[in-house]
């Protein structure tokens, strides 16, 4: 290979420390900089090499499921050639980890000073340059073989649909933190020096360390993103800390954590666990009254869908902590597969609070936001901002992605948007009572308001459903009608943002209020994108 | 009762009626097809095969009613700052899509559509919901529109 490539061993002094824009004697950065290639971890292919071995034991897992009866594996596991089997498994385990060390040896990666570049592929070769100023998020996540080992994948989305992410994988822990660090303050603005010594930061570290780290404090609350930031950026953005592992990391303040007892509580009480435990009910009155136990295997695909489903839940929202940076909000969850979380301010498209029949009682939450490059496939697992959590919990989520909702009492708003009615007074334009014929149960839910900042769409009687999608993040805006709305004289308004978890809508409104919500709707998203903040959130606005 | 689909500032523009045409000729040699079939076969082998002659034909029937209507009201409108696109009869439907929000543009034409003289133009933005298509636009309308779209889009183009 004719580049210039090195090994992670003898790659260059690590990335240096943050330096605010300007900062006298701050080491030049050259413009046209010569990007350094570095390979990820070499353990890698072993841990990828785990996944071919992994899927292969589960595909047999199943051949010797569906063809219990016939005997198909089992009958092979208990004859003499059970060594085949072996034999099988150890053959497509060194083809798994050919694969990937070749796979290794060609992914090589590096980060300029806007760009990060990552080159892969074996006999297809993709060079993908992803800009940082369209950094929607940086997301470290640990698998369970690569855990073993200390690895980490470092996963950074852009927001150009699907799979258009960057992932950097295998890297050391600090080291992935490292890069983390070094990716988000590029991403903020702020110049990153790559050779200064690390003595030099320690020298004035301490105290600038306290008061960027007590900044984001009292902001958490209500204070709102920008307080966080500025104090930062103009005290805290020339720090690097003196504990290695955390050199470039902004400062975090944790929030809240998500306790065991009530994660449990809450998935019992979760839709798919009524759900799954009616089918079982049914499944045995059925066996019971027939006496055909066929039955009982017929339903086992879909009794382990759902309790995989509850699984992979439980597992996936362990031990979830929710911390605010200068750099946006970090979460941190999992079990088996941790995950590690920072979406910087601004990326987040909307907000859905949500709360299902049983979860009433105790007045539980769940919050969810979509993320350019967050929807698809990992929808479930990487756009939940908080699984579970009591009201004051879910609104102080809320405010850390959304710290401002441009009015006076956002409380009694939020309340209201929450769990309130037609019948109860608020700000919320809410459906007219014609429309109870189109929907009986929750008619007098649905309903909007408008706030300085966000647009407010409830809706729902049993999963009680509150959208918020602030002004500046409307992609589109639609209404539609269908005939029997049309002879009630109403419309349905729908808001388009990002793929994720969140589709704000609210049904059956007045025509009139749906022609002004529209209307209004388009300007007020106008004048709010034109003076959204910078999306480098570190530089300030004339910089 | 004033209709949420007809904004008082706003001035509709109309698609090719060509456009009936196009969609009416896929929907006639699919529901063709089935009546042809079924028509013969209830004619050599059995009456009861009428029924399966009969329900393409009422599908057929309802299609032609429906589709010039469908063409008609389709409109779409260009805004200082957004483009307003409308379609349905029964289900009606209207998307405000701003310029600054457009990801990117398509025009596309099939053979039927080239041998119309019709082309598509869709429109993309960030949120895989925006269905804003306009169909039946002229060759050289949808150029023009693509193009203005292209420019207005730079002009006010944002963040996400």
């Amino acid at each position: 290979m004719s580049t210039p490539e090195r090994g992670l061993d003898e790659r260059e002094p690590g990335p240096g420390q943050r330096v605010a824009p300007g900062r006298p004697g701050n080491p030049a950065q050259p413009d046209a900089e010569e990007l350094v290639w570095r390979r990820v971890h070499p353990i890698t292919p072993l841990v990828r090499g785990w996944a071919v071995v992994g899927a292969a034991v589960v595909i047999l897992g199943q051949q010797s499921l569906d063809g219990g009866p016939r005997g198909g594996l089992i009958a092979l596991v208990s004859s003499e050639y059970w060594w085949t089997l072996l034999a099988a498994l150890a053959a497509v385990a060194l083809v798994g980890w050919g694969y990937s060390t070749l796979a290794w040896r060609m992914t090589t990666f590096a980060i300029g000073a806007e760009t990060v570049h990552l080159r892969r592929g074996i006999l297809f070769r993709q060079q993908r340059h992803a800009r940082l100023d369209r950094l929607q998020s940086v997301d470290i996540r640990q698998p369970l073989v690569a855990r073993f080992f200390g690895l980490c994948e470092l996963t950074l989305e852009t927001a150009g649909g699907t799979d258009s992410g960057v992932a950097i994988g295998f890297l050391k822990g600090s080291d992935a933190d490292e890069l983390r660090a070094e990716l988000l303050a590029r991403a903020a603005g702020l110049k990153v020096a790559r050779t200064s010594p690390a003595v030099d930061a320690r020298s004035h570290a301490p105290s600038d360390v306290v008061t960027a780290g007590a900044a984001p404090e009292g902001a958490v609350p209500d204070g709102g993103i920008q307080d966080a930031v500025e104090p930062a950026g103009e005290q805290g953005a020339g720090t690097a800390r003196p504990a290695p592992p955390a050199s470039l990391e902004a400062p975090q303040t944790p929030v809240l954590t998500v306790p065991l007892g009530r994660l449990i509580a809450s998935v019992v009480r979760s839709g798919a666990m009524i759900t799954l435990i009616v089918w079982a009910l049914a499944v045995l009155v059925v066996v019971i009254v027939t006496g055909e136990f066929a039955v009982m295997s017929a339903s086992l695909p879909a009794v382990l869908g759902a309790g995989g489903y509850l699984f992979g839940r439980l597992t996936g929202e362990f031990d979830f902590r929710v911390a605010i940076s200068p750099d946006g909000v970090r979460l941190r969850h999992g079990m088996l597969e941790t995950r590690s979380q920072t979406i910087p301010p601004g990326r987040v498209q909307a907000v859905r609070l949500v709360q299902s029949v049983l979860w009433r009682g105790r007045d539980w939450w769940r919050v969810q936001v979509n993320v350019a490059g967050y929807g698809g496939e990992s929808e479930e697992k990487n756009s939940v901002l908080l699984p579970v959590g009591t009201r004051e919990e879910a609104l102080t989520v809320l405010s850390l992605v959304l710290p401002d909702l441009g009015v006076d009492e956002p409380r009694r708003v939020l309340d209201a948007g929450l769990d309130g009615d037609s019948r109860t007074i608020s700000t919320f334009v809410t459906a007219p009572r014609r429309t109870r014929i189109l929907d009986p149960v929750a008619w007098r839910r649905n309903g909007f308001t408008v706030t300085g900042r966000a647009l407010l769409l409830r809706r729902g009687r049993m999963v009680k459903i509150l959208d918020v999608v602030p002004h500046e993040r409307t992609q589109s805006l639609a209404l539609s009608q269908g005939p029997w709305q049309r002879r009630l004289g109403v419309a349905s308004f729908q808001v388009h943002s990002t793929e994720g978890p969140v589709h704000p809508e609210v049904a059956h409104l007045d025509a009139g209020d749906a022609e002004r919500l529209i209307a209004e709707q388009a300007l007020r998203a106008r004048t709010a994108r034109a003076a959204a903040g910078p999306e480098r959130w570190m530089e300030r606005r004339g910089e | 009762m004033t209709s949420p689909f007809e904004p008082h500032d706003v001035t509709w523009n109309r698609v090719s009626p060509r456009l009936v045409t196009a969609w009416l000729v896929p929907a006639a040699i699919s529901l063709g097809i089935p009546l042809v079939v079924g028509v013969v076969l209830a004619v050599t082998v059995s009456p009861w095969f009428w029924i399966l002659g009969g329900v393409p034909a009422v599908f057929l029937v309802w299609t032609i009613i429906l589709v010039p209507r469908q063409v008609k009201a389709i409109g779409y409108a260009e805004r200082d700052d957004d483009l307003l696109i409308r379609k349905g009869v029964m289900f009606r439907s209207m998307v405000v899509v701003p310029y600054g929000r457009m990801q990117y543009v398509d025009v596309e034409a099939g053979p039927l559509d080239r041998k119309l003289g019709l082309a598509k133009v869709q429109l993309h933005t960030a949120s895989v919901g925006t269905d804003a298509q306009i169909p039946g636009l002229a060759p050289d309308e949808a150029a023009r529109l693509r193009d203005r779209l292209a420019s207005r889009g730079e002009a006010r183009l944002a963040g996400l």
